[in-house]
């Protein structure tokens, strides 16, 4: 066969995606009063302290909880911590 | 994400507030994290914090009350196609292809290749690729794992760090084979002999960071330099070398194909970098290094004759030193023209210490250490003025860059890198803030080692800078 109608099998340069298993989301709460919420705060003030500032004001019957660093990375919530907690509030990162 | 992941596989609802730009990347990660699923919404990028909380804080906690649709209580698997031809035809038909684009929607509004960086690539067919995999021992389906540990690094966001850990190619979490990283290579351009060069560089994971504005690059050190023919003269940073440019350009590919980096989905650099436009790849000059000055090879605990790849992650562009034609050459022989004038050495001959011109400019916009490429004049010049050794280099330039604490609080980047001040200032082993105003802080970062010495270039005396670059180094000989 000529060169220019020549077939070639052209290799697949993608990096390995392993299958991810999907799950559902955690069941949402039938009420907000008398949970333990945590905010778990990720930088970006401006918003963060209007928002815990609000949250407080605007729903006292909430058990409000904190966690708080400047950067990217969660300050995450222990697994003690965990048994407790009833939601979290993710601001302003993922 | 995988955190959020986590506490909604133990029962517990969370939600997250983004910025709207930022959408595709948390679906993407939630995704990847396997709550594809996950609530969240968007903050403002320019309301006022109180304005912009009142808008969406309804929305916000009735995301954790709401009951769950059927899709968000659905379990299932996310897998793509993983065939290993991924095309059939003639090289025409191959090349229109590998070069077909996706249209990105807000923030991007334009079409974005899908398989290249936008340019035109060499077509990765079985032939092509069986011969660039004879630039290695290693087999073709080996995995790529770390050879070496890792020092865990903030901006390589859950990266491998233990010898023998599968890479993880982020922002996707993809791994490669020897093969796959040989296919990207060959798309780049790059010959049999370059590919223990990119191997290693795939040790790296090929970070593309995410917002602002990164760049990446590698900087090879050791005998490969020679043996490849790199360019670490003239122009070495720029266009024209067959190897120089395909090495830089494979980091680029292989951040496209292995990590998944696409503009305006998870690659969120608001003007993109120029750098990154081709990739950069240079080395360094060691037959032109002063002696005492070590290697970068030898500076990571590599041995001289050992071969490596530092692989950079800088911050913002270039900056060059911008001496006149002859106005360096008139302050070292004579004392004479501006920088003289500038250092009060008028008439006085050199050896006249050069860095005195760059800095403290170089930390006026960023801090943290920076990379400094010069020519080996300028090099001889620092030796002649008392550098024995890289080190003290470093030193000077880290001294050199204290100023009060109440300057350093007026930067823009200090109250994150700092966790808005909570912590040790390591100088006076002090909390942050217990310090008075006028206490001096190094704006060059905590180590004076982040700073980074390459010399490279030609003979026309001149320094360049950037930001940040200091990075690991991996061996090219394990790879060979």
């Amino acid at each position: 066969m000529a060169g220019k109608d020549k077939v070639y099998e052209c290799l697949n340069p993608l990096g390995i995606q392993n299958p991810v298993d999907t799950f559902p989301l955690a069941p949402r709460l039938d009420t907000l009063d008398g949970k333990e919420i945590w905010l778990s705060i990720t930088g970006e003030p401006d918003i963060t302290i209007a928002l815990e500032k609000k949250l407080k004001s605007d729903y006292p019957n909430v058990n409000w909880r904190q966690k708080k660093t400047y950067g990217i990375f969660p300050v995450q919530l222990t697994e003690e911590e965990m048994k407790t907690a009833d939601g979290l509030i993710q601001a302003v990162c993922w | 994400m995988p955190y959020l992941a986590k506490l909604e596989k133990a029962g517990i609802p969370t939600v997250l507030v983004d910025l709207a730009d930022q959408h595709n990347m948390v679906s993407q990660e939630a995704m990847v994290s396997g709550v594809p699923k996950i609530r969240h919404l968007h903050a403002s990028r320019m309301l006022p914090g109180p304005a912009d909380v009142d808008q969406w804080i309804k929305p916000l906690l009735d995301a954790l009350t709401r009951p769950l649709t059927d899709e968000e209580k659905a379990t299932g698997r996310w897998e793509i196609p993983q065939q290993r031809v991924l095309f059939t035809g003639t090289l025409e038909e191959a090349e229109e292809f590998y070069q077909q684009t996706q249209y990105v929607p807000h923030p991007v509004n334009a079409n974005i290749s899908v398989y290249t960086d936008g340019f035109p690539i060499v077509i990765p067919t079985e032939e092509r690729v069986q011969k660039m995999l004879k630039g290695t021992s290693h087999k073709a389906d080996e995995l790529i794992r770390l050879a070496e540990d890792l020092p865990p690094y903030i901006g390589a966001m859950g990266r491998a760090t233990k010898k023998g850990e599968p890479v993880l190619f982020h922002p996707l979490k993809r791994t490669a084979t020897v093969e796959k990283v040989a296919i990207n290579a060959v798309m780049a351009g790059c010959k049999p002999e370059h590919l223990p060069v990119v191997l290693a560089i795939a040790q790296s994971g090929c970070s593309i960071s995410t917002t602002n504005f990164p760049s990446q690059a590698v900087c090879l050190s050791g005998p490969i330099v020679k043996e490849i023919g790199l360019n670490v003269g003239v122009g070495h940073l720029g266009p024209g070398s067959p190897v120089n440019g395909p090495i830089g350009r494979s980091y680029q590919l292989m951040a496209v194909n292995l990590s998944g980096a696409t503009p305006g989905i998870n690659r969120m650099g608001c003007h993109g970098n120029p750098m990154n436009n081709g990739g950069m790849c240079f080395g360094e000059n060691a037959d032109r290094l002063p002696p005492g000055w070590d290697g970068l090879n030898v500076e990571a605990g590599f041995e001289k004759k050992e071969s490596v790849v530092m692989v950079m992650q800088t911050f913002g562009g270039i900056v060059g030193s911008q001496f006149s034609p002859g106005g360096y050459r008139a302050l070292q022989k004579s004392g004479h023209g501006g920088i003289a004038r500038r250092f009060g050495v008028k008439g006085q001959p050199g050896p006249h210490n050069w860095l005195n011109y760059i800095v403290p400019g170089i930390w006026v916009g960023r801090e943290g250490g920076a990379t400094i490429i010069m020519v080996p004049e300028l090099a001889q010049h620092l030796v002649d003025l008392g550098f024995k050794t890289k080190d003290q280099v470093y030193d000077w330039l880290w001294k050199k860059s204290f100023e009060p604490l109440r300057d350093y609080r007026n930067r823009s980047w200090p109250d994150f890198a700092r966790n808005g001040w909570i912590g040790i200032e390591k100088t006076s082993g002090k909390p942050w803030k217990e310090l008075a105003d006028d206490y001096m802080v190094p704006a060059a970062g905590d180590d004076p080692f982040q700073s980074c010495v390459i010399v490279a270039g030609g003979d026309e005396e001149a320094a360049v800078e950037i930001h940040g670059g200091r990075g690991e180094c991996f061996s090219i000989d394990y790879w060979r």
